[in-house]
């Protein structure tokens, strides 16, 4: 029933760059908004996950607007050089990526506060006040200095992939260190979520002393990565891999056991025939969100704001949530799974599996981890740091 | 001398003052013709090259950059780990197009000695069919054929050759290399081909009929006439391999690094003056190494030397 598309495949960071640069020209080209007959047509910029299959006849049924869809990558450098100097401002109404860019979005004056009083479904959903309000470490992923910049739309816990016929049942990120699959172990290559990570379980297992893993001070991180160079020259690590299809492959090939992943990539591995099961690590799961921005730009209309915020309220919506769980394997809303049960727009399957994704999720929620920090504090070191690890 | 020079050209069909532009724009001064060009690689080329190295002098605040005259990214690439990873680019990209030459040189041969002259465009266009799959696709293909479980491993292992499937095959050293060779050594048969073609073949005989052997008549005229196009074939593989990050990023296993990965990486975090100063102080070191690429093997020079 799930079915990723190659926008799944691009989900946070490695959609090809000349698509989301030929999107941008395209976009820019034809206009940045074109008003159709009965409404405004919306832009959104979207990493992938946020469409619902090309469908956007309900919101266009309820309000008479349009939607035009194009591809952004995920990656900072890819976000900024659309909204900054690839006309972005002028052609996108929103940007929905993965939160926690509020900081350097806001900062650069390139996204507006959301209104949330213009948003119905706002209240309704209850995930906000539970995993994002203000004051709590969610809050990070949608805001910035106690003001609401991101619409989130969907919600995931992350933790690692295993093969448990030849590694047994695993419920600890040690696996990612132990001799025992010295070789067979592979790191996404990003350091807010596999540097993350291990931050998180040499804190749980007492290795170092870290206060926050979700953002380091220059010398817990350089440990961290000393740890990482550690393993690393000991031959622990297979790969460091970088897309989404690269590491579905090193888990269909059996070229790994132990995989830091997301859960999309052992849905599509055990599609592919290949037996892997998503971990629950004792130490706790990467949480993140994912926000729609509405892009700061001066010469919008009023009319064209309000048909914005109009689909930032159905992204906030039922059939929305629920289609987009159905598709993806992610959380949205908490109208979602109810909607599903109650509506004939979805089959009895289809409906258990929304609450069950639903649940399972939240169940990870409710235990914890650390929020995965995009932009951490000293974020140049963060990098430069990892570009040690990588070299060493 | 001269005649030498004449007759390693290939014989393609040029325009000078009398030929097809001439006879086309008669009135057009030479130099009016030749701004177009001059304009274009201004405006293309040294302009872009003239802001990079600006902004690699710019400061990096949060999110944006403002202009001023900074050090600090230079610092940040020089005085880091960023450094090795340029000179290891260095390395690989020398080592790699040494492999690519003594593979390209032979098959080059063949194809302009050795094929019927009414297959040789068939032959050429055979090395050019690769190309016409994405140049990603190809690189993630040899994941599939080295793999622990890939082919090479499966039929080793079916012939008994290993008890285990060899690790090295992927995510190593020798998967970059292979990755470098397969992705740029066909660039480089077609300008050794060509410049092997223009050798006028009455070099050769003439060398045989003095009393050379096969071996020498090659060594002292045939490679030494075929030296330009083997210098072009290796300005293509050498930059190409330089500039690489694709190959090191899907072959190289544990973050196998050359320079187009760490300034990308820098690009992730909105470091353009740093990634602005790798480029410039990276477009600096080739400009040096070409120029002296150019003195070093300057064709009038060389032959000289061996006609002496």
């Amino acid at each position: 029933m799930t079915k990723y598309s190659m926008h799944d495949i691009d989900r946070r960071r490695f959609l090809g760059a000349g698509v989301a640069a030929g999107s941008a020209l395209l976009a820019g080209s034809l206009g940045s908004r074109v008003l159709a007959q009965d409404g405004a047509t919306v832009t959104i910029a979207d990493i992938g996950v946020g469409d619902p299959g090309g469908d956007w006849s309900r919101f266009t049924e309820a309000t008479g607007n349009q939607v035009k869809l194009v591809a952004i990558g995920n990656s900072p450098s890819a976000v900024v050089n659309q909204l900054l100097a690839g006309g972005g401002r002028k052609a996108f109404d929103l940007v929905n990526i993965v939160g926690g860019m509020q900081r350097p979005l806001a900062e650069a004056d390139l996204i507006q506060e959301i209104d949330t009083s213009r948003l119905k479904n706002w209240e309704k959903d209850t995930y906000i006040a539970e995993y994002l309000a203000p004051g709590t470490k969610g809050f990070n992923f949608i805001g910035y200095e106690g003001k609401t910049y991101g619409v989130p739309t969907i919600l995931q816990a992350d933790s690692f992939a295993y093969m448990p016929d030849v590694t047994g049942e695993l419920d600890s990120y040690g696996a990612y260190f132990d001799p025992k699959f010295r070789g067979y172990v592979a790191l996404e290559d990003n350091y807010t979520t596999a540097g993350q990570k291990t931050a998180l379980y040499m804190k749980k297992s007492g290795l170092a002393e870290i206060s926050d893993p979700a953002d380091m001070t220059p010398k817990e991180l350089a440990t961290v990565i000393d740890f990482l160079i550690e393993k690393k020259k000991e031959g622990q690590f297979r790969v460091i891999w970088s897309s989404f299809e690269q590491a579905v492959k090193l888990l269909v090939n059996k070229e790994v056991h132990v995989l830091d992943c997301w859960e999309p990539m052992v849905i599509a591995a055990n599609q592919q025939g290949a037996n892997v099961k998503y971990a629950s690590p004792k130490e706790g799961f990467l949480l993140w969100a994912m926000a729609a921005y509405l892009v700061n730009n001066p010469d919008r209309s009023e009319a064209q704001t309000d048909a914005a915020y109009e689909l930032l309220d159905f992204m906030l919506g039922p059939w929305y949530g629920a289609t987009i769980t159905q598709m993806r394997g992610y959380i949205t809303n908490p109208q979602a799974a109810p909607f599903a049960r109650q509506s004939d727009l979805f089959t009895a399957d289809e409906a258990d599996h929304i609450e069950e994704v639903d649940n399972r999720v939240k169940e990870k929620f409710s235990y914890g981890g650390t929020w995965q920090n995009r932009w951490p504090t000293e974020v140049d070191l963060y990098e430069e740091e990892w570009q040690r690890f990588k070299a060493a | 001398m001269a005649e030498v020079q004449g007759g390693m050209k290939p014989s393609l069909p040029t325009s000078g003052n009398g030929g097809i532009l001439g006879s086309l724009f008669p009135v057009l001064p030479r130099t009016v013709l030749l701004i177009v060009p001059v304009l274009f690689v201004a405006v293309l080329i040294i302009g872009p090259l003239s802001i990079m190295a600006a902004v690699s002098f710019w400061t990096k605040t949060g999110f944006t950059m403002k202009p001023d005259f900074s050090l600090e990214a230079y610092r940040t690439f020089l005085g880091g780990v960023r450094l090795s990873i340029f000179f290891r680019s260095l390395v690989v990209a020398t080592f790699a197009t040494l492999i690519m030459i003594v593979i390209a040189y032979p098959v080059a041969f063949l194809i302009a000695r050795r094929v019927r002259a009414d297959l040789v465009r068939s032959v050429l266009f055979l090395f050019s069919v690769p190309f016409l799959v994405n140049y990603i696709l190809r690189t993630f293909a040899w994941t599939d054929i080295l793999g622990r479980s890939g082919w090479v491993n499966e039929v080793l292992l079916w012939l008994g050759v290993v008890d285990a499937p060899l690790d090295w095959l992927l995510y190593s050293q020798f998967a970059v290399y292979l990755g470098l060779v397969t992705a740029y050594m066909p660039f480089m048969i077609f300008p050794i081909w060509l410049s092997l073609a223009g050798i006028d073949r009455r070099y050769e005989e003439a060398s045989w009929m003095l009393g050379e052997g096969p071996l020498r008549s090659f060594w002292h005229i045939t490679l030494p006439l075929s030296l330009p196009g083997v210098f072009a074939a290796a300005i293509f593989g050498f930059v190409g391999a330089f500039g690489e990050f694709a190959v090191s990023t899907v072959l190289g296993g544990t973050g196998y690094q050359l320079l187009g990965n760490s300034i990308t990486s820098a690009l992730d975090v909105i470091n353009y003056p740093l990634a602005a100063a790798m480029s410039t102080f990276t477009v600096g070191v080739m400009a040096v190494l070409l120029t002296l690429w150019f003195r070093a093997f300057d064709l009038r020079i060389f032959l000289a030397k061996i006609l002496d």
